[in-house]
């Protein structure tokens, strides 16, 4: 008899007297071995591959290279807001969005943020990162602390536009959001702060584990329907102005340094 | 009217009533045209038909008879109005052409084809899905329709290369059969003519017809008047149509012409007999019934799981489609085409062309191999193979070239029997062939008198010279009764007035005629024995089944026989007997020199053959032993009744291994124990068989679930040809219905070619299952991205039309590259393929594919993928159940793990450059399956890694193709491809090594083990 650890024996258990039960189990024992093998080797990669990882900046940043704009209160499917002044029901959600979204700015969690110098670049070295506060007051009507209703109830309703945070991203000029109605002049719209001037005292930023409670620069804009005009809907457009390492034209990316987006209002 | 055309031969018939008496050219045939009034033929295409004799009762009828039946006269023939009437009714005299598939037809079998069906599937969801999205919501993006528009395009084009491909193939055989023009029936002006229709004779006249057009034996047969056999093809008194006649002259009544003839009913019912599907098509069909069935299985299962998750049923179509676009090797029966035509075309090189592009593999899988005698195992031509002179027997060289003849040719003996041969021969060398090698001059004359006549001119040089140097004064020319041929001469030497008579013939009547017999030159009066001696290498000759001729000669004294004496051989004014015996010479059709070795070769590669033939049984058996069909130390049961002076009742069957079947014995068998006798015997020989009951044994090799490859020539082969898994037919020697009927074409007519296509067809089979198991990889990396997605959220990994990037563009030359691979080992060693258990796709080749390779395969991709996510900013936690978020249009600030925010273009170019990593890591590891798949036991390093420069070739490519798309085209959007960065190209590196390293060990398992437990799961 030939010793039964030799690998004959073992790759030849249709010699031993159960035949098939044990050609079988053995089948499940080499896929659980095999299986747990290439399990084991997968997440070593996949370990080693996140060894190369730094935990505070992505390795790479090519595929965004300038920030997309972004409108709040969120859009449910499309860009598309639509409200009717005598039912509050009809904006809560928008309401409640922009309250929820404003919760990070408020004048208590700010406490702790750095005043800093308006104007300039801020670029920190580290270990610590401080971020800036960002006064609520300076959107004005949309701020939400005089007009918790963010102008929904009366009227003229707030749209927040906020630049996507990007690591690094060093805006040059004097970068500001510029928003103009579409087509007819059905309305007037007012920008906060005052001519949608980001401040650059906000860049760059560094990053979520870095850069802890980071505030990034909102704009507001207030639409004013005119009281002539018949049609309570206009279509904003919104873009990145005034930086030239900013860009507000793509072809394929709708949202990049633009965004557009339609009020609808009923009576 | 022999010279005409049969279709003008037809018209000229309905025209002239009274054409009967035409004398052809050389007057050697003459025929009564007389119309045939036969009732419509039961045409029963049901192949049980073709298993009974021919239906034909004319030749058992007198005269007078037949008269009545066709209501005609013998002496003035059918009035016109008759003949039009009966032309009207009957049709032109001509066969009616086989009917061909429609182009139309053809080209749409290859659009549903295969799988044709599950694209066209997936393109149909696709426009389905559009259509709802596009009712929900116009402004709906039109990717859906673009997908199905792909995959509609994709199953046109691969449609219209399948089809190409196949016409291309077509086109060979179509080229071939023009050098062969149908009209070469009809030899004008030279010394054959055709019979043009089925005709029973009237009044013969030293009659000879060469029927090898009907059954492929090239044996003039003799014709008369007399109703000899009940067997239509065996009666002497029926001349059939395409048939030449070949000497003498015969005048005879039609009664049948065009598809009734005999030749026109084999010919028809031949295309009545289905055609079997192919072994390889049988296989390719189930290997895609399998990945069909994964395909759609694992396609339902997801939806419902999917649909179960919550996903939208539009969202869940998708999935399916994606699936089934993943599981479907689109490119894979485009690639097995292509291999096999060029395996098709290296066949043609070597003499095998073959019609239809799946015999290539058939012949590969044949077990069995039916073959024809006369000019497939032999030379097809008759040859001196022994001599007998001076008591002894000399052996002739009768290779193809004759060159060495080494007998001793000193004896005095040897002087007179050549001038024998050389003078009594009234056969010629057509002029005009003085560059042309001896053994391929044309001749004028019988098969014996042109062997004897090469034979001489080999050995002595120009016999015409010789010829004119004795001039013939008088000769009798071979006949029946006389069964001798003699001729007067005056001899070479001016001082010898005499005249030399010489004699040849049958030797039992040459001896009777003689008194003396030479030795060493010297004569010597015949005794009792010599007589014997003569009996005994007469008997031995005649037991090699070869033709055995006794030559003899007589010097007329000068002084009865003056130079001025006129011989007259009707009243035969000189002696006949006491003649001078001088040798024996037989001859044999001898078998080509390439036969022995090649059944050899047969045999080891577990190919059984079987010979097949009409001769007689001892030519047959002589012919079987001399090429090794029946080895040299096995015998027949008569074999060892004879060694053991027993009678064949009390041999026990189990000693033979051999066995010789007449076509009588064969009549006798049920088909129980024609199984018997196929399975107890390994060499089997049928002699004296006719054509239908090749059909019949055709059939029983097949229900013993073999392959059967039947070589044939004859019009009446063809249903065999047909009926076989592999028909072959011969280039030279075969008719045209036997070419069409047929699979593959020999265009030497030589046996040994049948083996190089053996092992062709071998070569391929293994190299396809190469190409499927290296295809049917990466399906699964493609397969698993779809499945994660689904469950686990990712942004979808690779994109439905990158998948097809893959399938149709970076593994199309790999996989056609894997058909240059050489044979691992000698693969003309081991046993043909059990055509139901050793399976195309089998299951350790689909498991090893799909569960190990393939699932590394997809492991290493999706590092790939996670290293281009993880690097961008979405670490592999952030991305799981992403996708919702992912995929939604109006989320323009998708947070990544670093608190960067995301527009959904920027997340969509991502997502691509995702695809793009997905794709190169699938292709850098199909580089290593591709080295892997070389082998399937032996190590790469035992096969060579630089050996087949084609898979370099195939490396190439894909790593130019995969360049190009993500480096050339990666700014069309439309490809979703973009400029991956350099290093990602080497993430998947390692897997590859690794599945390298993995796939050795599995054949050194394989190799160490050989029959264990890993060998039976592990090798495909």
């Amino acid at each position: 008899m030939k010793c039964p650890l030799t690998p004959n024996s073992w790759l030849n258990p249709s010699r031993g007297k159960r035949g098939q039960p044990l050609s079988s189990s053995l089948i499940l024992l080499f896929y659980l071995v095999f299986y747990g093998f290439l399990a084991a080797l997968f997440s070593f990669t996949m370990w080693a591959m996140l060894q190369t990882l730094n935990d505070e900046v992505p390795k790479y940043r090519d595929q965004i290279p300038s920030p997309g704009l972004m409108v709040f209160p969120k859009p449910v499917t499309a860009l598309d807001y639509s409200f009717r002044v005598s039912d509050p029901e009809s904006y809560r959600g928008y309401v409640d969005d922009l309250t929820k979204f404003l919760k990070s700015y408020d004048l208590e969690e700010q406490k702790n943020l750095t005043a800093c110098p308006d104007g300039a670049l801020r670029e920190q070295k580290g270990p610590t990162y401080t971020a800036c506060q960002f006064p609520v007051v300076s959107l004005k009507g949309c701020s939400g602390v005089e007009d918790p209703e963010f102008g929904y109830s009366t009227g003229n309703p707030c749209i927040l536009v906020k630049m996507n945070r990007i690591i690094g991203l060093k805006p040059q000029g004097k970068p500001r959001i510029n928003c103009i109605s579409k087509g007819e002049k059905t309305a007037t719209l007012s920008t906060y702060p005052s001519n949608g001037t980001i401040d650059l005292k906000y860049f760059p930023y560094y990053g979520k584990k870095l850069h802890v409670r980071y505030l990034q620069p909102l704009v507001a804009v207030q639409v004013a329907f005119n009281t002539t005009s018949t049609g309570k809907e206009v279509t904003v457009e919104c873009k990145i102005d005034g930086s030239p390492n900013l860009r507000n034209q793509d072809d394929r990316d709708k949202f990049l340094g633009r965004v557009v987006f339609k009020i609808t209002m009923h009576a | 009217m022999a010279q005409k055309t049969p279709e003008i031969y037809s018209v000229e018939l309905s025209g002239t009533e009274d054409v009967g008496k035409t004398d052809t050219g050389d007057g050697k045939e003459k025929y009564r045209g007389l119309k045939d009034k036969r009732l419509e033929l039961k045409k029963n295409h049901q192949k049980e038909e073709l298993k009974k004799e021919v239906d034909l009762e004319d030749h058992k009828l007198s005269i007078k008879e037949l008269e009545r039946k066709y209501g005609t006269n013998i002496v003035t023939g059918l009035s016109s109005t008759q003949a039009a009437e009966l032309l009207a009714r009957n049709g032109p005299n001509a066969l009616t052409p086989p009917k061909e598939t429609p182009e139309i037809v053809k080209f749409l079998k290859q659009m549903v084809g295969g799988f044709s069906i599950l694209l066209w599937i997936g393109a149909i969801l696709c426009w389905i899905a559009y259509g709802i999205q596009y009712f929900n919501d116009k402004s709906s993006s039109l990717d859906s329709v673009y997908l199905g528009c792909v995959l509609a395009l994709v199953v046109i084009l691969t449609g219209i290369f399948a089809y190409y491909q196949e016409a291309k193939s077509t086109n060979i055989m179509a080229s071939f059969s023009k050098m062969i023009p149908q009209q070469a029936l009809v030899i004008r002006d030279s010394e054959k003519k055709t019979i043009p229709a089925d005709i029973r004779l009237l009044s013969t006249q030293g009659c000879k017809v060469d029927n090898s057009s009907l059954t492929g034996e090239s044996e003039p047969q003799s014709r008369s008047c007399e109703f000899t056999h009940d067997n239509p093809l065996e009666t002497k008194n029926i001349g059939f149509y395409s048939t030449t006649c070949l000497e003498g002259t015969a005048t005879g009544m039609v009664i049948n012409t065009g598809d009734r003839t005999i030749i026109g009913q084999i010919a028809s019912l031949a295309s009545g007999v289905g055609h079997e599907k192919t072994p390889i098509a049988i296989e390719i069909e189930h290997f895609v019934h399998i990945v069909a069935g994964v395909a759609v299985s694992i396609g339902i299962l997801f939806f419902i799981i999917a649909v179960s998750m919550k996903y939208y049923v539009l969202d869940s179509i998708i999935f399916l489609i994606g699936i089934i676009v993943a599981n479907v090797p689109e490119g894979l029966l485009a690639t097995v085409t292509v291999t096999l035509s060029l395996t098709a075309k290296r066949m043609a090189k070597k003499n095998c062309l073959v019609k239809n592009l799946e015999a290539v593999e058939t012949l590969g899988s044949t077990s069995i191999i039916c073959s024809d005698k006369t000019g497939t195992l032999t030379q097809n031509r008759m040859t001196v193979a022994h001599l007998w002179f001076d008591n002894q027997i000399f052996v002739a060289d009768t290779s193809e070239d004759h060159s060495n003849q080494v007998f001793d040719q000193s004896s005095g003996t040897w002087a007179s029997l050549s001038k024998i041969i050389t003078l009594c021969n009234r056969a010629e060398f057509r002029p005009g062939q003085e560059s042309v090698p001896i053994m391929k001059k044309v001749v004028v004359g019988d098969a014996s008198e042109t062997a004897l006549l090469k034979f001489s001119e080999v050995i002595l040089g120009d016999v015409m010279e010789i010829r004119k140097r004795n001039r013939k004064v008088a000769e009798i020319p071979f006949n029946s009764t006389n069964k001798f041929q003699l001729s007067i001469h005056e001899t070479d030497d001016p001082s010898d007035k005499r005249f030399l008579m010489v004699m040849k013939g049958a030797p039992e009547r040459v001896l009777e005629k003689c008194s003396t017999i030479m030795v060493n030159g010297q004569e010597q009066p015949l005794d009792d024995s010599t007589a014997e001696a003569f009996h005994t290498a007469y008997m031995e000759l005649g037991g090699l089944g070869e033709r055995v001729l006794g030559f003899c000669h007589l010097y007329l004294p000068a002084d009865k026989f003056p130079e001025t004496y006129s011989f007259d051989v009707d009243t035969v004014n000189f002696p006949t007997s006491n003649l001078c015996f001088v040798g024996l010479l037989s001859m044999i059709d001898p078998p080509r020199s390439t036969v022995p070795d090649a059944v050899t070769k047969c045999r080891s590669a577990g190919i059984k053959v079987i010979m097949v033939t009409g001769d007689h049984p001892i030519t047959a058996k002589a012919i079987a032993k001399s090429v090794g069909i029946i080895s040299a130390n096995s015998e027949t049961v008569e074999d060892i009744a004879k060694r053991l002076n027993i009678p064949v009742e009390q041999v026990s069957k189990r000693d033979a291994k051999a066995a010789v079947v007449t076509g009588m014995e064969l009549k006798d068998m049920s088909p129980e124990q024609l199984d018997e006798l196929l399975t107890d015997y390994s060499e089997i020989v049928f002699a004296r068989t006719s054509p239908q009951q090749k059909l019949i044994i055709v059939e029983g090799c097949q229900r013993q679930d073999a392959v059967v490859a039947v070589t044939g020539d004859g019009v009446n082969d063809s249903p065999a040809l047909k009926k076989a898994d592999i028909g072959i037919a011969m280039g030279i020697a075969g008719s045209d219905a036997a070419k069409n009927a047929a699979d593959m074409v020999l265009l030497d007519d030589n046996f040994a070619s049948i083996v190089t296509g053996v092992e062709e067809g071998r070569l391929i089979f293994d190299n396809l299952k190469k190409t499927i198991a290296y295809t049917l990889t990466k399906n699964i990396a493609e397969l698993c991205p779809f499945l994660i997605y689904i469950i686990a959220g990712l942004p979808l990994p690779i994109g439905t039309i990158t998948i097809l990037f893959i399938d149709l563009g970076t593994d199309i030359i790999p996989s056609i590259a894997l058909a240059y691979e050489k044979a691992e080992s000698d693969i003309m060693n081991r046993k043909p393929r059990h055509k139901k258990k050793d399976r195309l796709v089998n299951a350790p080749l689909a498991i090893y594919s799909y569960l190990h390779i393939g699932l590394m395969q997809a492991l290493g991709a999706f590092v790939v993928y996670f290293t281009v996510y993880a690097q961008e900013g979405f670490r592999p936690s952030a991305l799981i159940n992403l996708r919702v978020e992912w995929e939604k249009d109006s989320v323009n600030d998708l947070e990544d793990s670093y608190g960067q925010e995301w527009t959904q273009y920027q997340r969509k170019y991502l997502e691509w450059t995702g695809y793009t990593a997905f794709f190169v890591g699938i292709m850098i590891q199909q580089i290593a399956d591709l080295i892997i798949r070389k082998t399937r036991r032996n190590s790469i390093f035992q096969q060579g890694l630089f050996r087949n420069k084609v898979i370099w070739v195939g490396i190439a490519s894909q790593i130019i193709i995969a360049l190009i798309l993500s480096y050339g085209l990666g700014s069309v959007s439309a490809l979703n491809f973009t400029m991956l960065r350099p290093q990602y190209w080497f993430v998947a590196v390692p897997h590859a090594i690794l599945i390298w390293v993995y796939d050795e060990v599995r054949k050194l398992f394989i190799r160490l083990y050989p029959g264990s437990w890993w060998d039976k799961n592990m090798y495909y």
